[in-house]
């Protein structure tokens, strides 16, 4: 299929999505420039390889896959890294929010108190408007796995909110 | 409406903090650079990997012409004959070079025993991710002189690795 997209076109595209695209970055990684940089490599290559600029699955399936990639290449960044994806399951640094009150701080708290694999589900699904179609083909599961996944989080966050009120 | 949808909408007025200034320029400029640089990125067609094990091929094929060759030589070899006593004022004995023996292909088969999906792979010359697909195989070819109906058998292992590319829809 062929990309009719102007540079303008994945100009704004890019100013767009990027927000959300380090977000979920920093699922991967816990340093925003890291985030950042991994963002850049994977909007590129996605660029270069001319898919349809609407493709937002295979975008963030890029990204995911450069993160993945990137803590693959560097020993010790990934032993670093993998600790560190480890831990967040119980601690993380929370992920920057614009104009954050009380209670979404509360609540930023306590998404990253939820594992891993259900947070991605969950940053891909609130803050970046995929479907569970789309979401089960950037991780390589079933749509009801990624809608299984999201109801468990909102589930566990629900219940992390409601005892610590 | 689901039980959590007064969750969802508390979560969803928390927008994610705007990346770095510097982040829309960085990607910005190096659109530019790269499309004047490679007009044609993007528009090659994609292509099915494959990748054969041509270690073993080679082995395998060594392997074949090695039993040819000895085959061959024994073949060449004068044939040391015992003629019968019933035999013995027959003509002379008969030489094995007269008797025409090749060797003619009878047959390729090729078994593939065991296939796995590695899952997805980003290769450093590709830009997309691709799902790598690891097969092993064994190919048997085999010879057969016409002849004599003597044959010959050279089987080897093989293993491919395949990358196909992942369709996002």
């Amino acid at each position: 299929m062929e990309n009719v997209a102007t540079h303008e076109d994945w100009r704004v595209c890019f100013a767009e999505a990027a927000p959300g695209l380090v977000l979920f970055a920093r699922q991967f990684v816990r340093s925003i420039a890291d985030a950042e940089d991994i963002v850049q490599e994977a909007f590129v290559k996605f660029w270069r390889k001319q898919h349809p600029i609407e493709n937002r699955a295979l975008l963030f399936a890029t990204v995911r896959s450069t993160a993945l990639d990137l803590l693959r290449r560097d020993v010790r960044r990934a032993r670093r890294e993998a600790s560190a994806y480890a831990a967040a399951e119980h601690s993380v640094a929370p992920p920057e929010f614009d104009a954050i009150t009380e209670s979404q701080q509360a609540l930023a708290a306590a998404v990253d108190q939820l594992p891993a694999e259900q947070r991605e589900v969950l940053v891909m699904k609130i803050w970046n408007e995929l479907t569970f179609a789309d979401i089960g083909t950037v991780l390589s599961i079933s749509q009801n796995t990624a809608a299984s996944r999201y109801r468990y989080a909102l589930a566990a966050l629900k219940k992390n909110l409601i005892s610590h009120e | 409406m689901n039980d959590f949808s007064e969750l969802e909408a508390e979560l969803k007025a928390m927008r994610p903090a705007a990346p770095s200034a510097t982040l829309l320029a960085r990607v910005e400029r190096e659109l530019a650079e790269r499309a004047t640089a490679t007009q044609t990125a993007g528009v090659l067609p994609r292509r099915r990997e494959s990748r054969v094990n041509w270690f073993g091929l080679g082995l395998g094929l060594a392997a074949a012409a090695a039993f040819l060759l000895l085959a061959r030589m024994k073949v060449d070899q004068p044939v040391q004959t015992h003629p019968p006593v019933i035999a013995a004022a027959s003509a002379a004995p008969q030489s094995m070079d007269v008797v025409p023996r090749t060797l003619v292909p009878d047959g390729v088969t090729r078994v593939v025993y065991n296939t796995s999906d590695e899952g997805l792979v980003y290769p450093e010359s590709s830009a997309e991710p691709v799902r790598r697909v690891r097969s092993r195989s064994r190919e048997t070819l085999q010879w057969k002189d016409p002849g004599t109906g003597a044959s010959l058998r050279v089987s080897y292992p093989t293993e491919e690795v395949e990358f196909i590319p992942i369709s996002g829809q």
